[in-house]
């Protein structure tokens, strides 16, 4: 749809990898982790525009940088939000989550997908 | 028998609310949510007119009303084919609704400022995506200027890079087209009218749908539908309370919706609805204009008496 996306979008697939990745990470480790996407220079360059947000910290990893994501207000961050989904009612509402609560009944149907899914990955 | 206008809207509001939703479901996700969203409205107006002008009639034979607005009480009274009765319950039945939907508004506005607060409070650095660190499965759009993407680090971590890219997508996709506002605007009207009941979760289904669609064009669909198994079994650590308790449901249509190739518009589905909608804002013009030629009549009567 969108032929080119915005930088803000990268940025966020970008920091996305780093957190995922759970330790740091080089230009060229992202650059593998996000698949054959994006170049490499865009890389480096959402990596630098990302350090200078402060948004990322880097260390010297042999001739690269290696970059992983800072967590600041993070306690806070997380109470504020369980606060908000912990109200429920309206408060929840104008929260449009990914995946609502799921009941017992959900859980199997969704199973059952899963399982024909991975059938037809198989084949 | 032309008086029975004033009813129809009332009729063709419950129809649309009991309609909408199917068609819905077999309409592109935009389109519905804006079928959805846009007929609730006009269809709460229309049957709030309805009832507006059955408690107006009662109002006017009040003799101080009469007066103010110089028309006789006796002609009205012959004229008018509203029974007082039916008058009564139309003027009760609007203050409790009016109330209602006040109320409503009121909490939903109240919680949409908190979540714009909570947003502006994120710190600038702090992009479109803020992570927080737990162990928790999480992932929400949270409105705002900006708006924000909330995701743990423990769902990010659960998915792979195409994967991650479709979850992106889809919140991306709830905060630019502002789908916050669609379910606001919905919840008020189903306030004002309970015969639009079920439209609110209809439009949360398909708010989501259309998410869903906009993530599987960058994504791809089977990311998309990959994504949701993954977070949808990965276990939440209680079910949450209220309104959303619905939602776990729609999950599972959403992947089956993404399993198939994305719905084509076909004008005709939409046609329903959306005569039934135009007939309702029709028959309250016509409505307020039946009225509106009772009161000159009235009006007329007294003059005459003066002369």
């Amino acid at each position: 749809m969108r032929i080119r996306r915005a930088a803000g979008d990268l940025e966020s697939e970008v920091l996305a990898a780093l957190w995922a990745a759970g330790r740091p990470l080089t230009a060229g480790e992202v650059c593998d982790q996000l698949g054959a996407e994006l170049a490499y220079n865009t890389v480096q360059t959402i990596l630098a525009r990302l350090y200078s947000k402060g948004a990322v910290r880097r260390e010297q990893a042999g001739r690269a940088h290696a970059y992983s994501p800072v967590l600041d207000d993070a306690g806070l961050l997380a109470q504020r939000m369980r606060a908000v989904l912990d109200k429920g009612g309206d408060h929840a509402a104008v929260l449009t989550r990914f995946v609502g609560a799921l009941d017992a009944e959900d859980e199997r149907v969704l199973a059952e997908l899963l399982g024909r899914q991975s059938r037809r990955g198989k084949r | 028998m032309t008086h029975l206008v004033v009813y129809l809207p009332l009729v063709l509001a419950g129809l649309f609310g009991s309609l909408a939703p199917g068609a819905a479901r077999r309409l592109p996700p935009r389109i519905a949510t804006w079928l959805l969203s846009g007929g609730a409205v006009l269809a709460a107006t229309a049957a709030g007119t309805s009832l507006a002008l059955l408690a107006f009639t009662l109002l006017a034979m009040d003799p101080e009303v009469a007066e103010q607005g110089g028309w006789s009480q006796a002609a009205l009274r012959q004229n008018d084919p509203v029974a007082v009765p039916v008058a009564a319950v139309a003027l009760a039945g609007l203050t409790v609704l009016v109330a209602c939907a006040l109320r409503v508004a009121v909490r939903r506005i109240r919680a949409l400022r908190q979540a714009y607060r909570l947003a502006a409070g994120m710190r600038e650095r702090a992009g479109e995506l803020v992570v927080v660190p737990s162990g928790e499965r999480e992932a929400f759009a949270l409105p705002g200027r900006p708006g924000r993407i909330v995701i743990t680090s423990t769902t990010l971590r659960s998915l792979d890079a195409a994967q991650r890219k479709a979850l992106l997508a889809h919140e991306r996709a709830h905060l630019v087209h502002r789908h916050h506002l669609h379910q606001a605007v919905v919840t008020v009207a189903a306030a004002l009218n309970p015969l639009l009941f079920r439209l609110p979760a209809a439009t949360r289904l398909s708010c989501e749908r259309w998410a869903d669609e906009d993530a599987a064009d960058g994504a791809g669909r089977s990311a998309v539908a990959e994504a949701l198994l993954r977070l949808g079994l990965g276990g939440h650590s209680e079910p949450m309370p209220g309104a959303l308790a619905a939602r776990g449901a729609d999950v599972a249509t959403r992947v089956q919706a993404l399993r198939r190739p994305a719905i084509r518009l076909r004008v005709w589905r939409a046609a329903l609805p959306v005569g039934v909608v135009v007939t309702a804002l029709a028959a309250s013009a016509v409505a307020v204009d039946q009225i509106h030629t009772l009161l000159e009549l009235a009006q007329a009567a007294t003059q005459a008496a003066l002369r």
